[in-house]
């Protein structure tokens, strides 16, 4: 390969969009040329400055408003209107419960504004991950196997204890799972459907999330990203990022259905 | 969970990506608003098409897509028509002209300007239709270059080619733009 064809794929190679000859073929280039080499990296560098960074703007209030009016007016929708009320005191109700936690915790409104770059980064980096998972641009390193068996076969490949829950309900159904390298550190990635849609949950070491600096308050962190709901907490062990497009259904990946996320009952993340 | 009722969370859940798109299509915010709602009303009748284990997004960007050549098709001359109809061979003006597309364009200059992540996207704004849309949705979105192409209807070479040029056109734009006398952080720190 010539730097020419090199350069010309460049974009796809890093978008992760190459085939895994064409890769190898330019990746024994990078491996030659040091002039396509910086350019790769300066890419790198330049989607984790800008692109990454990158969200939809949000639509307009008024914008909102008609499209709030258009779903109102769906033939087939409940004649009540209960259920549009629903979602916004569900989200009201929980916002209070977690400020009512805050609050009684002690936690300062401050510290979590410190912490929330960390945040924000810690979630592009899993929606990321999610993203080629449910691609399959990542091939899964253990598939077809239960959580327990996967479960041995990372405890076996990284220093570090990883659970997995282990729920067998209809809704749900354990993928597979692979290793992480989030800069530099190993973790466990480990896919899931819930309801049809995929779920990631990510596993890095206690030491590694330790080192994000990340307040243990609240315990649980939600951030928006790219459309996906990405919750990050920290348990015995471990730091553990999920990540998903259907909000709190995704919990039934660690939770039995109806069962409060953070009992303890089921999960081994909140032991 | 009834129809109109998921069908509304992910409406409501995707409405930023949608209405981002809409604008990245028409170009124009009343238009956008416009195909944004007519769009809703027709992804809603073709609802039970949707496969729910799929990503919503490229299922009604490609339904407002379509919706947004119709209309084109409608108004002759309508400024999109042209590239909405996926036609590879027309080439941007500035594109054509600008000497700088045919490589990578060294993108160190860029990270040493420090532009602002704003700058960058209204930089992405300024391309012409068919590399802006490519770009919207693989640097905004997220899409995979196969759902893209999905989307736009076209092959994956295509994308590629639009993306290409695109990207190789908007580091040109920020290259020739005005430094910024404000200066902001641009970099990752090294926390993760």
């Amino acid at each position: 390969m010539n730097c020419s064809a090199a350069k010309s794929q460049l974009y796809a190679y890093v978008d992760g969009e190459l085939s895994p000859e064409r890769r190898h073929a330019l990746e024994r280039h990078l491996t030659g040329c040091d002039g396509c080499r910086r350019l790769a990296d300066l890419e790198v560098a330049f989607q984790e400055a800008y692109v990454r960074r990158f969200r939809p703007d949000p639509a307009p209030e008024a914008v909102r408003a008609r499209v709030r009016g258009v779903l109102a007016g769906l033939p087939g929708r409940p004649a009540a209107s209960r259920r549009r009320w629903r979602h916004p005191v569900v989200v009201g109700a929980a916002a209070l419960a977690l400020l009512a936690l805050g609050a009684a915790l002690g936690l300062g409104v401050q510290s979590y504004l410190g912490s929330r770059r960390v945040l924000v980064q810690l979630a592009e980096a899993a929606v990321e991950q999610h993203q080629r998972l449910v691609r399959e641009e990542l091939p899964a390193d253990v598939r077809g196997v239960s959580p327990q068996q996967a479960a041995d076969w990372f405890r076996q490949r990284l220093p570090f204890n990883v659970q997995l829950p282990d729920l067998r309900t209809e809704r749900l159904t354990f993928v597979g799972g692979r290793i992480w390298h989030l800069r530099g550190v190993e973790a466990a990635a480990l896919e899931y459907r819930v309801d049809g849609r995929y779920v990631s949950l990510f596993i890095i070491p206690e030491e590694a999330y330790t080192r994000l600096g990340l307040s243990d308050k609240p315990r649980f962190k939600t951030i928006s990203h790219r459309g996906y709901d990405v919750t990050i907490w920290r348990s015995h062990g471990a730091g553990y990022a999920l990540v998903s497009e259907i909000g709190g259904r995704s919990c039934q990946v660690c939770h039995a259905e109806g069962e409060p996320p953070g009992t303890g009952a089921t999960g081994p993340a909140h032991r | 969970m009834a129809a109109s009722a998921q069908f509304e969370e992910l409406v409501l859940k995707h409405l930023d990506s949608l209405h981002n798109y809409a604008l990245a299509l028409t170009r124009n915010a009343r238009d956008a608003e416009d195909l944004l709602a007519e769009s809703l009303a027709r992804a809603y009748e073709r609802f039970a098409s949707y496969d729910r284990s799929q990503d919503f997004r490229p299922w009604a960007f490609t339904i407002m897509r379509h919706l947004h050549l119709d209309r084109a098709r409608h108004q002759r001359s309508h400024p999109e028509e042209a590239w909405a109809a996926g036609d590879e061979d027309i080439q941007p003006t500035a594109l054509a002209e600008s000497p700088l597309h045919a490589t990578p364009l060294d993108p160190e200059g860029l990270l040493v300007r420090r532009e602002s992540v704003e700058q960058v996207r209204e930089a992405i704004r300024r391309l012409p239709s068919p590399l802006r849309e490519v770009v919207e949705l693989r640097d905004i979105e997220g899409l995979s270059y196969r759902q893209i192409a999905a989307v736009v209807g076209c092959p994956l070479g295509t994308v590629m080619s639009r993306l290409y040029r695109g990207r190789n056109l908007l580091r040109t734009y920020l290259l020739e733009a005005p430094r910024c006398p404000e200066r902001k952080t641009a970099g990752l720190g090294d926390e993760l």
